[in-house]
């Protein structure tokens, strides 16, 4: 039996490089893709965009026409949709995260052929605990270095209530940096607004370790495993962790390689002589952060703000166990890129697109899917 | 013994070089004492008052003398105080922050050329001395100035003592506000000889960053930068000698913020208790003589032991970060 998938999310960073692979796939039929604040419509053979909300109702905004077709006939759910703003009141992230999950299991207890349900997540649900992170969902009071955290790991609680009735996985993915290829980043997340804050010196200070491990995933090879692991070879119950794993950069050596990757890509950079951001632990950080925000003007509030709601992570180092998800991979053929060779050609990309000479805008971030 | 980087370091490692040192040190404030919140009164603070209070900041003493006026005062306290025969003085190096710091103007357009250095010279009857300006170092040039009054000694073989001096008088009405710290005017005397006994320079580093040679459009980059090249700075001249922050006796800061030092200590993992404050209290930023002002009180107050490492640091506009070690 082919598949018929719904994808939330479609246009976020994992969205846009999926929905590709999806259409390509003879195992299914059809893909309908849930498009919230974008005109419906799709540009994929084979791919039907309709309008709707996570966040909105059971029926996920759908209107009745799409949501008698899509319960009918819909066998794998991905959940990708999010909002990813890490400044955000707790709130409204919990409204889209954790309700637009609840909404959606609602929805697709609905949906009578419905075989799978992945559920996209993130590594960070481990908040400011350190070490080593399983693939299992636990509940924690180590607290969260922001709101999104929070609210993906308040999301996975609903989904663990949920795994005896419906057939959920659980994939949480680490930090998105951007295609292993050609190095592009569909969206810039907070990693690329930080390493632009790095490029123009405004980035003084990152709170964590030198040894501080930054763990990242290319986005092809992202979208490339969730399609594997929701279509392929699904087991329900699981959580994975789709990361570097063991193959990380240290802080100290991440900024060493944005360096030499910022100097090699842009000549002319190297004779600003701007210095490499200190790491630091995060009580000064934090001294530093309330010192700009108690007298700092716009833009490095805003510089300071951008690191402050990502960062401090780092002051928690973790390494993610991810033999499950390397298990359940093992027969897709394809080879996780290592972050030395895609690291650079992402700042690479960075850099030829023009990203360092937009201007910083100061104003709210905006809701990312 | 350390040495500054580069070709200079390697030519001096090879030879035996005299000990130079600080011998004695004079300064003079702007008479009237302003409180901050006075300042504010004034209109002369971009920052609330009670902000910059917070941030350590209690007064400002303000000059209605030239900057050549204290200048000149500061020198004759030194030499004065340390029993120094005017004939004996091999170099003057005068000190300014600012170009008004470096012409004794009058109405007359030429008046640009009238510099202070010369005066001084002049009035203080150090006749056998040359005289160098140093500029454009911001808050960095006195403790270059010091640097280059060694390798001055160095070099001339016959010369033992070199005088410096800096002195900075903002224009009435000026604003006294800069990125966050109070400034004061005031001028300070120092006497560098070669052979001498206390204050020994060990080390020093200075980096300029002409990237943020813009102070009026790069304000956040430098705010931004000072820290991360403070702290590289401040770790190689302590490399340079091979002693970490516990041999360090004091820190002899510029007096900018507190908080804004409390957050370097914490960068570079240096304790509290060895920085020397007390003075960001009584009269904020001196422009150039902070550190030698601070090396003057701590002494005074007995805060310093004989041979005490004592590390200076500063920043000055350009972007220039400097930093000294000296053996007390």
């Amino acid at each position: 039996m082919r598949d018929t998938i719904f994808l939330t999310g479609a246009t976020g960073v994992i969205g846009q490089a999926l929905v590709p692979l999806l259409t390509v796939r003879r195992d299914i039929k059809k893909v309908h893709t849930l498009i919230h604040n974008t005109p419906a419509g799709s540009s994929f053979e084979g791919v039907t965009a309709v309008s709707g909300n996570v966040a909105l109702d059971e029926d996920l905004g759908l209107n009745d026409l799409w949501l008698e077709e899509i319960v009918e006939d819909v066998t794998v759910v991905i959940h990708a949709a999010a909002d990813t703003r890490f400044s955000a009141p707790v709130a409204e992230l919990r409204a889209v995260n954790a309700g637009g999950t609840q909404n959606l299991l609602a929805f697709a207890s609905r949906c009578r052929k419905l075989r799978a349900i992945v559920c996209l997540s993130t590594v960070h649900v481990a908040g400011k605990r350190t070490g080593a992170i399983e693939e299992e969902i636990v509940e924690h009071s180590a607290g969260f270095v922001n709101s999104y955290e929070q609210s993906k790991y308040e999301a996975e609680l609903l989904l663990r209530d949920k795994m005896k009735e419906l057939p959920i996985s659980v994939v949480r993915l680490s930090t998105v940096l951007g295609d292993s290829r050609n190095g592009e980043a569909a969206k810039l997340a907070a990693i690329h607004q930080g390493l632009r804050l790095y490029y123009h010196s405004l980035a003084p200070m990152i709170p964590g370790f030198p040894s501080s491990p930054v763990d990242l995933i290319a986005s092809d090879y992202a979208a490339a495993a969730i399609a594997h692991l929701a279509i392929s070879n699904f087991s329900p119950g699981s959580v994975f962790h789709l990361c570097g794993g063991q193959d990380v950069l240290s802080l100290d050596d991440l900024l060493k390689q944005t360096h030499e990757a910022f100097v090699r890509y842009r000549p002319s950079w190297r004779k600003r002589s701007i210095a490499a951001p200190s790491i630091v632990g995060l009580p000064t950080f934090e001294l530093f952060a309330q010192s700009v925000d108690e007298v700092g003007d716009n833009l490095l509030r805003h510089s300071v703000n951008v690191i402050r709601h990502f960062a401090p992570q780092l002051a928690y180092p973790k390494t993610y166990e991810d033999a499950g998800c390397a298990l359940a991979l093992a027969s897709m053929g394809v080879e996780k890129p290592r972050i030395a060779d895609f690291y650079p050609k992402v700042i690479r990309s960075l850099v030829e697109s023009g990203w360092a000479d937009q201007k910083i805008s100061t104003t709210p971030e905006a809701v990312a899917i | 013994m350390c040495e500054n980087s580069g070709a200079f370091k390697i030519l001096m490692d090879h030879s035996p070089q005299p000990l130079v040192g600080v011998t004695a040190i004079e300064y003079v404030l702007g008479s009237e004492t302003v409180a901050v919140g006075d300042l504010e009164t004034r209109g002369l603070l971009e920052t609330p008052a009670s902000r910059l209070q917070e941030f350590g900041f209690h007064c400002v003493r303000l000059s209605r003398e030239p900057s050549y006026e204290l200048g000149l005062r500061a020198a004759r306290k030194l030499l004065d105080a340390a029993s120094v025969d005017p004939e004996s003085v091999e170099a003057i190096f005068y000190v300014g922050a600012t170009p008004l710091s470096h012409a004794v103007g009058t109405d007359d357009p030429r008046s640009v050329f009238n510099y202070p250095v010369a005066q001084l010279q002049y009035e203080l009857e150090l006749t056998r001395a040359i005289t160098i300006g140093v500029s454009q170092l911001g808050c960095a040039g006195l403790m270059t100035a010091v640097s280059l009054a060694r390798s001055f000694l160095i070099s001339h073989e016959s010369a033992t003592r070199v005088l410096c001096v800096s002195s900075d008088v903002l224009p009435a009405g000026s604003q006294r506000e800069m990125i966050y710290n109070v400034i004061s005017d005031g001028a300070c005397a120092l006497l560098v000889e070669k052979g001498a006994q206390k204050n020994r320079i060990l080390s020093f580093h200075q980096v300029t960053k002409g990237y943020y040679w813009d102070l009026t459009t790069k304000k956040n980059e430098i705010a931004a930068a000072y820290f991360p090249t403070a702290r590289a700075i401040m770790q190689d001249t302590l490399r340079d000698c091979g002693i970490d922050w516990p041999s360090v006796g004091l820190i002899l800061p510029h007096n900018v913020s507190l908080r804004s030092w409390e957050i370097l200590l914490g960068l570079v993992g240096a304790p509290a208790e060895i920085l020397f404050s007390d003075n960001i209290a009584r009269f904020g930023h001196v422009i150039a003589a902070d550190n030698w002002i601070n090396l003057r009180d701590a002494v005074d107050g007995g805060r310093i032991q004989p041979h005490d490492k004592l590390l200076l640091f500063t920043f000055g506009f350009g972007a220039n970060w400097a930093c000294m070690l000296l053996e007390h």
